[in-house]
């Protein structure tokens, strides 16, 4: 097991500045989530640590040592990539065994270990396959088993599991999550799913262009998003925003005037809240709630339903979870409420601001 | 492409594909039926279109007179060399513009392929002092030289766009695995190319083997004379013009390649597709 820093990692490709300084520490047999939209540099950030590129400035430092100038191989990683990257003309076997041959390991502790690593990963009995005779899961669990035969200090994976379709997918997210119980290695892993993220990471990084918005568990970022940025893309549907105007005193008003159940601290003025799904209520009342509107679509999931209603005063939709028993037809009028407790604060800039309310109960 | 759901159209299509079947075996059929006509009916002057006595002469006098061996052989060992050289040398250049970055890559590129834009001919004005020079010149060396001149930029302009398309996470996984680039190269992005190895192979040797100008000019003395030249002054010469030989060394001297390629076939259509779809 190995721990990770990161001293203001940058990375440029001419003169576009892909990793803006990245500042990160990841503990021993931790599970790190690296997360964010495409283009954000999370690969990038990956690809340096495995040493496939080459950092602009700033320090990698793997257990203790900077391995900025280190090649990939003596880093003690071994990388997982999204297209499985096998070695397309040998057999499962050789495509596990191939590191170790490289280094120069006896063959019989070569047919032992990849033996090991097929026995976890229930390959054994595709061994003398090739690549092009297994699925889309069994391929990827030869690429996992590539990685496991080398008993490395890190595991990367790069967005492992988009190229599967929604059932495997999950399939492999479970083995993956046993696989770090069981070797309780060091892990980092590339995702733009933030389902993915959340349910497998001990701490996930948000990244938005090149920079990190905040680092925390997952819990920690779905209830105290530190900006608007983490706020919109952790949790789904995505948090719900309505644009607000505070008055002296705090009161938040939309743009026709409707006041909302939460104050604004002292000061702020233009103000962006935060309400999840599941703490908005609704009904078909049009006057049990303060925000008056109508319901545009009606998601039907079993179990809960999402209702899209357009909010008199508000420019974008809220979406409502609630249970899927209610009758609801669309374009009817209906109300809808939240908790003061349940908003969040956003300042124009997008940073996380405490609201009076939680000021006061603080207190 | 084309709608042939209609009767009339299907029998259009048919008969302009046999047209131009027609018009590309013709030559062929017209050697094949020459080699084996005897003098008498292959020079009558209403030609026959088959020959009415099937005569073997042409390719016995062929193998007698013992050049047409030897000529084949100075063919086989010119050929060989030189698509196997301009093979080797493609390989490395063509995997270098495709997988690495370094200054200069582009406008190197640039300069090889541009020397495809000189004639054929033109360029033997330049190569033959060179050759001359440095001594190559009647020596096997020297014409194996001049063809890899030739051959090496679409050589390499293949198997760029080849390794282009090996997908580099392929050759990023086995740098993580600890592998040498050289190492990358022979064990991984080598054997996964082998069409278009095969495909450069064959457009190497063909090169060569259709070849009659460099042969004629580089090469002096007759034991080192190739196919092109050596049934070029044997058969149609000065004093001299025997068809039906010249068309029964032909098919003796296409052999060669036709094997090549019924050997090769299922190996160099790949390699051809395989350039051009994603």
């Amino acid at each position: 097991m190995s721990s990770i820093s990161l001293k203001n990692v940058k990375k440029s490709f001419g003169a576009v500045d892909i990793l803006q300084g990245i500042d990160l520490e990841i503990a021993d047999g931790e599970f790190t989530v690296f997360v964010g939209p495409s283009g954000c540099g999370k690969s990038t950030l990956l690809r340096l640590i495995c040493g496939l590129d080459e950092v602009s400035a700033g320090e990698i430092v793997i257990d203790g040592e900077i391995v900025n100038d280190v090649p990939p191989a003596k880093r003690g990683i071994a990388m997982v990539f999204q297209n499985y990257a096998l070695y397309p003309h040998m057999s499962v076997a050789q495509n596990m065994g191939y590191s170790l041959r490289l280094a120069g390991t006896d063959k019989a502790e070569i047919e032992k270990r990849v033996g090991d690593a097929a026995a976890v990963l229930r390959l054994d009995k595709l061994l003398d396959r090739k690549p092009r005779q297994l699925s889309g899961g069994q391929r990827q669990r030869v690429a996992i088993g590539r990685a496991i035969v080398r008993k490395p200090q890190v595991f990367l994976f790069d967005e492992p599991l988009s190229n599967l379709d929604a059932a495997l997918r999950v399939d492999m997210r479970v083995e993956i999550a046993s696989l770090k119980e069981r070797l309780g290695t060091t892990m980092i892993y590339v995702t733009h799913d933030q389902v993915e993220a959340m349910t497998l990471a001990d701490k996930i990084v948000v990244m938005h262009a090149g920079r990190v918005e905040q680092v925390g568990s997952p819990l920690e970022l779905y209830r105290r998003p530190a900006n608007l940025f983490v706020a919109g893309f952790i949790g789904s549907p995505r948090m719900n925003v309505l644009r607000a105007e505070a008055d002296e005193r705090g009161t938040l008003r939309l743009e026709n005037g409707t006041v909302l159940p939460v104050t604004a601290p002292a000061g702020a003025r233009q103000v962006s809240v935060g309400i999840r799904a599941e703490h908005l209520s609704l009904s078909d009342d049009p006057g049990a709630f303060v925000l008056r509107g109508r319901a545009r679509v009606v998601e039907h999931l079993g179990s809960d339903m999402f209702v899209h209603v357009s909010v008199d005063g508000a420019s974008d939709p809220v979406i409502v979870r609630c249970p899927d028993e209610m009758e609801l037809a669309i374009g009817s009028a209906v109300s809808v409420g939240f908790e003061a407790a349940n908003a969040h604060l956003f300042a124009p800039d997008g940073q996380r601001i405490v609201s009076a309310d939680a000021r006061r109960s603080a207190a | 492409m084309f709608d042939l759901s209609t009767p009339l159209a299907r029998a259009v299509f048919a008969l302009m594909m046999g047209l131009i079947a027609l018009f590309l075996f013709f030559p062929i059929y017209w050697l094949v039926i020459s080699a084996f006509k005897g003098n008498a009916e292959l020079y009558q002057i209403i030609p026959t279109l088959y020959p009415h006595k099937l005569s073997l002469g042409h390719f016995t006098n062929a193998f007698e007179q013992g050049h047409l061996l030897r000529n084949l052989r100075n063919s086989l060992i010119v050929s060989c060399s030189a698509a196997a050289l301009n093979t080797l040398l493609a390989l490395y250049a063509g995997y270098s513009f495709a997988k690495f970055r370094y200054a200069g890559r582009r406008g190197v590129m640039i300069l090889l392929l541009s020397a495809q834009v000189f004639p054929f001919g033109l360029l033997l004005i330049s190569i033959y002092p060179i050759i001359t020079d440095l001594g190559l010149i009647d020596t096997r060396l020297g014409l194996i030289l001049s063809y890899i001149v030739f051959a090496l930029p679409v050589s390499t302009y293949m198997l760029y766009s080849y390794f282009s398309q090996v997908p580099s996470e392929i050759i990023e996984a086995a740098r993580a695995d600890g592998a040498s680039e050289l190492r990358i190269f022979h064990t991984i992005v080598m054997p996964v190319s082998i069409p278009a190895v095969v495909t450069v192979f064959l457009y190497g040797f063909m090169w060569s083997w259709n070849d009659l100008l460099y042969a004629m000019t580089l090469i002096v003395s007759e034991e080192k004379r190739t196919l092109g030249p050596g049934m070029l002054l044997s058969y149609l010469n000065e004093v001299n013009s025997d068809w039906g030989g010249a068309m029964a060394a032909s098919i003796v001297a296409s052999a060669p390649i036709v094997l090549a390629f019924a050997f090769l076939q299922r190996w160099f259509i790949q390699g051809v597709t395989a350039g051009s779809v994603k």
